[in-house]
């Protein structure tokens, strides 16, 4: 059911007692960018994906730690093993990273529309 | 301005390597460090044998005057500083490069990191003046806690930057044009520390430092928090400062337009401020808190666009950072990937944060950290001044009590700007969750 201008005019004075200004200019503003609009699809929660990437992750710090007198000596030989460490630490980014934002998303949080 | 672009992107590649001389004097490890591995002890003659890392160079070296034979260890890697003065192959120090990770350290670590990162993903910089010296009462020796602090800082700053870039804040553009500035603020930076402790000794470099960090903490984190309850007591509305008004108004080419930002300035006006901001990262390794300020009130970008740009100007020193104690062979990947663990998701925390508060609350997370920084740095003073003669010397109970006072204030900034994050941001999402559940009644009503 679309609201009626009554509606919005009454959504924005409880929204401007409430301090969201933000929102009473979104509300007062109508139209497709309105709040008075049909909310957005409920999208699924990327489970599988934080499962995936969470297993990876999880992996390779065990084997990391499994062989970290290996892995300390030889990323520290210093000149072009640089490449170690710091191609290590763009990996972990990338798996790990992807991960914590599955996770974050998974439990719900998100950034605001 | 495609040509400007281009010639930053140029700079950033051909930099590094113009310099790798000059910034691994300064801010990679000292000449007078070794690092290998020591094959034998001689008791009697207090010599041990040490075989160099890399060039497998063999070396008697003498042990130091308050040095103590049982404190050398064998077949591990270890860290060993050269007391020149004494003779071309006495020790001053020796410490075992890599510690044992207990379970205890593990979980301080993943603290540390999470914290750090929260902050990092909301405010655009933090965590790095506590992490090194967290990692250094852990045992780990000071030039691998340096190292390993930048390894695990730039993939947290890349995270965190394409998350805020993905939410429309961060500015590409005015990254690359602060961080190609930065970089020479920083050989700026080095030579004016080379230039102080070649004069005045470590003592007169720890004082300049503390020095420094007192004077723009308080200056710049005194205004940041003027400003954030002018915009309390204003309704929360952020206005451009009259400063980078006037600024915007200079008209001497090349004029830049930053699309995010939403500004068009002279690039006479960016140089300084990211000079300014590669200095502060060279003398107290935190660039941000003058970068972000800097950005906020002199080119007039708005808190949240400055704060997510400062995470592009991280990554890029960050990176640079890296490869050149990755040279050296410093970094200790297990410190940096244990903290990346929770700080990658700290980060992209502190960055969805961002959507959720008023501009006011980042000024007022970044005002909080830095005011009691200061004070973490302020009390070190009186033991530096008598340290260089400029007062009587301290007695040892002074100094023990005055460092446990700074570390444990550095831990309480950190700890202090996390909890208001996320005491703001949950406020803001129940409120975003109340107005969407009012929005769901009116439609199906």
């Amino acid at each position: 059911m679309e609201a009626t201008q009554f509606d919005k005019n009454m959504m924005a004075v409880a929204f401007a007692e409430a301090g969201e200004h933000d929102t009473v200019r979104d509300t007062l503003k109508g139209g497709k960018k309105g709040l008075a609009t049909a909310p957005a699809p409920v999208r699924s929660k990327p489970y599988l994906k934080t499962l995936f990437f969470g297993c990876i992750s999880i992996s390779a710090y065990i084997l990391l730690f499994k062989n970290e007198q290996l892995v300390t000596d030889t990323f520290t030989m210093g000149d072009w093993r640089w490449v170690f460490p710091v191609g290590a630490a763009f990996f972990f980014s990338f798996i790990h990273g992807a991960f914590a934002s599955n996770l974050l998303t998974t439990l719900g949080l998100e950034a605001k529309k | 301005m495609k040509k400007l672009l281009l010639i930053c992107l140029f700079v950033l590649a051909v930099l590094p390597v113009l310099t790798q001389s000059a910034f691994a004097a300064g801010a990679g490890p000292s000449k007078d460090m070794l690092k290998g591995i020591v094959t034998q002890v001689n008791g009697a003659e207090r010599t041990v044998v040490f075989v160099k890392d890399g060039t497998k160079e063999v070396r008697t070296l003498v042990l130091g005057e308050k040095m103590k034979i049982e404190d050398m260890k064998m077949n591990t890697k270890v860290l060993i500083n050269l007391d020149k003065h004494a003779g071309e192959n006495v020790m001053k120090d020796f410490s075992v490069m890599f510690m044992d990770m207990t379970v205890s350290k593990l979980l301080a670590l993943l603290a540390i990191g999470a914290i750090g990162g929260l902050l990092s993903g909301f405010i655009g910089s933090g965590g790095a003046f506590v992490m090194t010296p967290a990692m250094m009462s852990l045992g780990v020796p000071g030039a691998v806690a340096v190292a390993s602090n930048m390894c695990h800082k730039f993939p947290k700053a890349m995270v965190g930057a394409y998350k805020r870039w993905k939410y429309g804040q961060a500015d590409i553009k005015l990254g690359l044009v602060m961080s190609t500035t930065a970089i020479i603020g920083v050989q700026i930076g080095i030579e004016i520390q080379k230039y102080i402790l070649h004069k005045f000794g470590g003592a007169g470099s720890n004082l300049y430092i503390s020095a420094v960090f007192m004077v723009v903490l308080v200056f710049v984190g005194g205004y940041v928090f003027y400003d954030a309850w002018k915009m309390i007591k204003g309704g929360g509305e952020e206005t451009v400062s009259k400063l980078a008004i006037a600024m915007q108004k200079i008209n001497i080419p090349p004029m830049i337009h930053f699309k995010t930002a939403n500004v068009t300035i002279s690039a006479w006006i960016t140089i300084p401020v990211g000079v300014l901001t590669g200095m502060l990262a060279a003398t107290i390794a935190v660039g941000g808190f003058v970068g972000v300020p800097g950005m906020i009130y002199v080119v007039g970008v708005s808190a949240v666009v400055a704060s997510a740009t400062e995470l592009i100007i991280a990554f890029v020193m960050g990176a640079w950072g890296s490869v050149q104690w990755g040279l050296s062979g410093l970094i200790d990947i297990r410190l940096s990937l244990l903290l990346l663990a929770t700080s990658l998701i700290g980060v992209q925390l502190g960055a969805l944060g961002t959507t959720y508060v008023k501009d006011y609350i980042i000024k007022v997370v970044m005002a909080t950290t830095m005011l009691i920084v200061a004070v973490s740095r302020g009390v070190m003073v009186p033991g530096y001044l008598a340290d260089v003669g400029f007062t009587a010397p301290l007695d040892a109970g002074t100094i023990t009590l005055l460092e446990r006072v700074s570390y444990w204030s550095l831990l309480l900034a950190l700890c202090s700007a996390g909890l208001i994050i996320i005491v703001a941001m949950v406020k803001g999402m129940s409120a975003d969750r109340r107005s969407r559940k009012a929005l769901a009644g009116v439609q199906h009503g």
